[in-house]
């Protein structure tokens, strides 16, 4: 997968600025309830229903302030990816402990054609991997700023 | 006592718990996971889950999904632009109507449920 086709995955609609929750749940809810109001997802319980079954395998806050709740469903036609900054950290049992600042949330349907799923996933998390990349990222504070961002690394 | 829309929800998020389930035990899956850094250590909790939801389905809409589940591999599946994407057949327009909101529809073709993921 090209840089240019993971930006693309990703759009305004679907990007979160301050996310106001501060426990696990209550964050999922927020990101969630954002694709509902933005027409990507009709079928909002069973979406969350799927994440939290996702997190009880293990947690997707994989450390340094960083979380990938991620999954498959049938109540989702295509891949989808949220963008979220917490500002204050969110209590997401992750695996260091530490508060979640930024979420990347990915959601795509059981059987995909071009299979962008884990490529873009994993993309993601190498790249979140550089200190000074996932800094940038964490005080995000319009789209715009992320596609920059992605297109200069 | 769940409405058929309801009813349906609950097959969804059923089959989508299912496809989990599947999807961890896949060695080539998993691996991929873990190398970005995912652990899956709760198996357990994800297949106490599935039963848990099981346990609130009725119980003939449950029999019907597991033997279609046994005979096909997936019991629910999406429709898009009106094609069953289980069999890639043809759904008549006449399935969307309004009289049929209420009831829990099969795909002539293959009989496997059928689920509209954006709505009729």
């Amino acid at each position: 997968m090209t840089r240019e086709e993971l930006i693309s995955l990703f759009s305004p609609d679907l990007f979160i600025p301050n996310l106001k929750a501060k426990t696990r749940d209550k964050a999922l809810m927020e990101m969630v309830d954002h694709a509902v109001e933005a027409g990507v997802i009709r079928d909002r319980e069973v979406i969350l229903g799927m994440l939290k079954n996702r997190e009880s395998l293990g947690s997707t806050g994989l450390g340094s302030g960083v979380a990938f709740p991620h999954g498959r469903s049938l109540a989702i036609p295509k891949l989808m990816a949220l963008l979220a900054v917490s500002k204050k950290g969110v209590d997401y049992g992750a695996i260091d402990g530490q508060p979640v600042n930024l979420f990347f949330m990915f959601i795509a349907p059981p059987v995909e054609k071009d299979n962008r799923y884990l490529p873009a996933l994993g993309q993601v998390v190498e790249l979140i991997r550089d200190d000074a990349t996932r800094e940038k990222l964490m005080a995000l504070k319009k789209f715009d700023e992320f596609k920059v961002l992605l297109e200069g690394e | 006592m769940p409405t058929m829309s309801e009813h349906l929800l609950q097959l969804v998020a059923l089959q989508d718990l299912d496809d989990m389930i599947r999807e961890t035990k896949d060695q080539v899956h998993s691996n991929k996971l873990a190398e970005m850094g995912f652990e899956m250590e709760g198996m357990e909790d994800l297949q106490a889950a599935r039963d848990e939801l099981a346990g609130g389905i009725d119980k003939v809409l449950l029999s019907r999904y597991e033997r279609t589940v046994k005979r096909l591999g997936r019991a629910v599946v999406p429709v898009t632009g009106n094609i069953c994407l289980g069999c890639f057949a043809v759904i008549p327009t006449a399935y969307t109507s309004s009289e049929n909101q209420d009831k829990i529809l099969h795909c002539e073709n293959c009989g496997r449920i059928l689920y509209w993921p954006r709505g009729s």
